[in-house]
């Protein structure tokens, strides 16, 4: 064990990965020489050489499509996109080829790559260093979108990633890159993809999220048990699609009750399939409606602090919102 | 055709000494008679399409078999293909069972994709031709990352990659050829400049009357070509190739060919001179071939007549396994989005029942 952050984590798996699998490379931009806008990819070039850590040039179209093909030639590609904000220009390739591929194939051709997306606010980044923008992928079948909350599955579930046989958008909040640190294994370990987790037990109310915010509701989570007594139940996504949606499911059961985060504006997020998803197959679970706690539909996330902590969630934002559900 | 650019300038000359040594004339008969094959599928595939027999629409190439025999022939079975929707005969070429293709045609269970996708989509894994899809110069970047496998893994295959002069417009066009010259990719970027995209003419495309001169932005070489001169795109398409295989990185060729019919079979073309689309008939690459080869006794009316029946031959059987082909079930659909199957999650979703341990007083 060693006490990593989420970034070392990223490092560690990508090290691990390359080195026990030849077929496993790197492309993005600057991930070379400069080792990643954010580090995640340091000291990879000298240790693998320039032809796994490739210095792609400024074209994420390309990045993301020559890691489909490559990807359809044997190779296990993990694609670097640096911020979430400049995937527009590779939405054909993920949403168009990598996500259909499978299937307009009949099975017999596929791409198995992991795009690395840096995505999540607060960090004062403004309009186009911000954006969180899961859900657009959420809504293509084909790909597998994961967002880990923590070192220890951003490791383990960037390993299962680069070891699954279906493209994987792979979702870090530049906010958890060094704002935590946990126990981390050196050993190889994987964290199974499509699989929910219960990060903090409860049996008064169900909180989901994933990713940064996560972190903001087991915040929030403390509060209710120092502030009310109430034991929340905190549900882990940490897959958004295909979505675990019996573990959350439990959980209401038990509960009764159901407040959804996340950072993504709030028309079309996950949480609206969440809050379907219970209505639909737990109705008579509730005692109370589904909330969510969501980012407002603007555009996100405006750059001045007062602009930006009106629009991001907090713990405080998520406190208000179980208070208010368990006084239904 | 006159050539454009340096350094591959290609003229008559330059295209007989590229071509081997073969007294029996065995490469200008399977060129021809690949042309010949070509034709003859796509314009019975468009007589089934007129006759009702097959949904969905149909992208044909006729007029341009120089082209897509010229660029793809003796490709080996590890080489890739890049389809556009206009590539359906290239099959031909690397070896797909024509059965399949017309099953591909018909939407059947037993086609390469099981009925997914479109009559023109036809992929082959078993020969690496890519299923594909029709957002236009996506295969080109697909493309570009198989060259980079194979060159990671050392090996000596190429990618042919095709698509229309109207893909040329579009960023992802660049961002291929750019990529494939930065890390001098084992790939060939056939461009048929068949004259319209759609209903645009090649003139409101781009301001350029050679497609080719735009390899030189990207560091590799270009070529135009009469691409309906199949000895011609054939020499300079197997010097690409070659060129490719022994590690010299990406070629641009294009060839200048022209669509006999409109963009799609509901497609009249009336956006069209007629007496231009009679012109390029009498530029119709198979009878330049017939007259090619009689000159040097490669060819007589006969020998067409015998291709003739054989084709036809096979591709009446290839209808009729098509015909007899099953359709896909409809719940079918649900296989293959991912590597495991989702038919529990779509059709069998519970209801959870309450069954709170500490449900909270009201």
């Amino acid at each position: 064990m060693a006490v990593m952050t989420y970034i070392d984590a990223i490092n560690s798996a990508l090290r691990e990965e390359m080195a026990r699998d030849p077929s496993v490379f790197l492309i993005g931009e600057d991930i070379g020489k400069m080792g990643g806008a954010f580090r995640a990819t340091k000291g990879l070039l000298e240790e693998f050489g320039e032809e796994r850590v490739i210095d792609s040039p400024l074209a994420e179209g390309v990045i993301v499509s020559s890691s489909i093909g490559a990807a359809m030639a044997g190779m296990r590609p993990v694609p670097e996109i640096q911020f979430v904000d400049f995937i527009t220009p590779a939405m054909d390739a993920i949403t168009q080829q990598a996500a259909k591929l499978r299937y307009r194939s009949a099975g017999t051709q596929t791409c198995p790559l992991t795009v690395r997306v840096c995505y999540g606010g607060s960090v004062g980044g403004g309009l186009y260093h911000s954006q969180s923008n899961t859900s657009w992928f959420i809504h293509c079948p084909g790909l597998v979108v994961v967002a880990p909350s923590r070192p220890y599955d951003a490791k383990g579930l960037l390993k299962a990633a680069i070891r699954d046989d279906n493209p994987v958008m792979f979702f870090e909040h530049k906010k958890l890159y060094r704002s935590m640190k946990e126990e981390v294994p050196e050993t190889d370990y994987t964290v199974p993809l499509m699989k929910a987790a219960i990060a903090r037990e409860g049996k008064d109310i169900t909180a989901i999220s994933y990713g940064y915010t996560l972190q903001l509701t087991l915040q929030a989570a403390e509060q209710m048990r120092q502030k009310h007594g109430v034991e929340v139940e905190v549900i882990d996504l940490r897959t958004l699609a295909p979505l675990d949606t019996d573990t959350f499911l439990e959980s209401v059961a038990k509960t009764s009750r159901a407040v959804v985060i996340h950072e993504d504006n709030r028309t079309l997020g996950i949480g609206a399939e969440v809050a379907a998803t219970i209505a639909e197959q737990a109705f008579d679970c509730l005692d109370a409606p589904i909330l969510r706690v969501t980012s407002p539909d603007v555009p996100l996330l405006p750059a001045a602090a007062e602009l930006e902590k009106f629009c991001t969630v907090s713990a405080d934002k998520i406190v208000a919102a179980l208070e208010r559900s368990l006084a239904y | 055709m006159a050539t454009t650019f340096e350094p591959a300038v290609l003229t008559r000359d330059t295209e007989m000494e590229l071509l081997p040594a073969e007294p029996d004339g065995a490469l200008y008969r399977r060129l021809y008679s690949y042309m010949l094959k070509c034709r003859m599928v796509e314009e019975r595939i468009r007589v089934l399409y007129r006759q009702g027999r097959f949904a969905g629409n149909y992208f044909a190439a006729v007029g341009q078999e120089a082209t897509e025999v010229g660029v793809t022939l003796d490709l080996l079975a590890e080489d890739t293909i890049a389809p556009s929707h206009r590539n359906f005969v290239t099959h031909i070429m690397k070896g797909t069972p024509l059965p399949l293709m017309f099953a591909q045609i018909y939407g059947r269970k037993t086609s390469p994709d099981q009925g997914r996708s479109a009559p023109a989509h036809c992929g082959y894994a078993p020969l690496n031709v890519i299923t594909p899809s029709s957002t236009i110069a996506a295969q080109l970047n697909i493309g570009t990352g198989i060259a980079l496998a194979y060159k990671m893994q050392r090996r000596r295959n190429v990618v042919v990659a095709l698509s229309g002069e109207g893909s040329t417009s579009l960023g992802f066009w660049h961002e291929a050829v750019n990529f494939a010259g930065v890390r001098r990719l084992p790939i060939l970027f056939v461009v048929e400049n068949n004259g319209y995209a759609e209903s645009v003419p090649v003139a409101l495309q781009t301001a350029v009357s050679d497609i080719s001169v735009k390899a030189a932005a990207y560091g590799i070489p270009g070529i135009s070509v009469d691409g309906n001169d199949v000895v011609a795109v054939y020499a300079a398409a197997r010097e690409a190739i070659d060129r490719a295989r022994n590690g010299e990185g990406a070629t641009l060729l294009e060839c200048k060919t022209y669509r006999w019919y409109g963009h799609s079979e509901i497609d009249p073309a009336k956006y069209r001179d007629p007496a231009e689309v009679e012109f390029w008939k009498s530029r119709d690459p198979i009878p330049a071939m017939e007259r090619r080869m009689e000159s040097v006794d490669l060819w007589t009316s006969q020998w067409k007549k015998e291709l003739e029946a054989e084709f036809n031959r096979e591709i009446d059987e290839a209808i009729a396994f098509a015909d007899n082909s099953p359709q896909p079930e409809g719940d079918e659909a649900l296989d293959q989005v991912y590597s495991f199957s989702i038919r529990e999650r779509e059709l069998e979703r519970k209801t959870w029942e309450p069954r709170f341990a500490g449900r909270l007083a009201k």
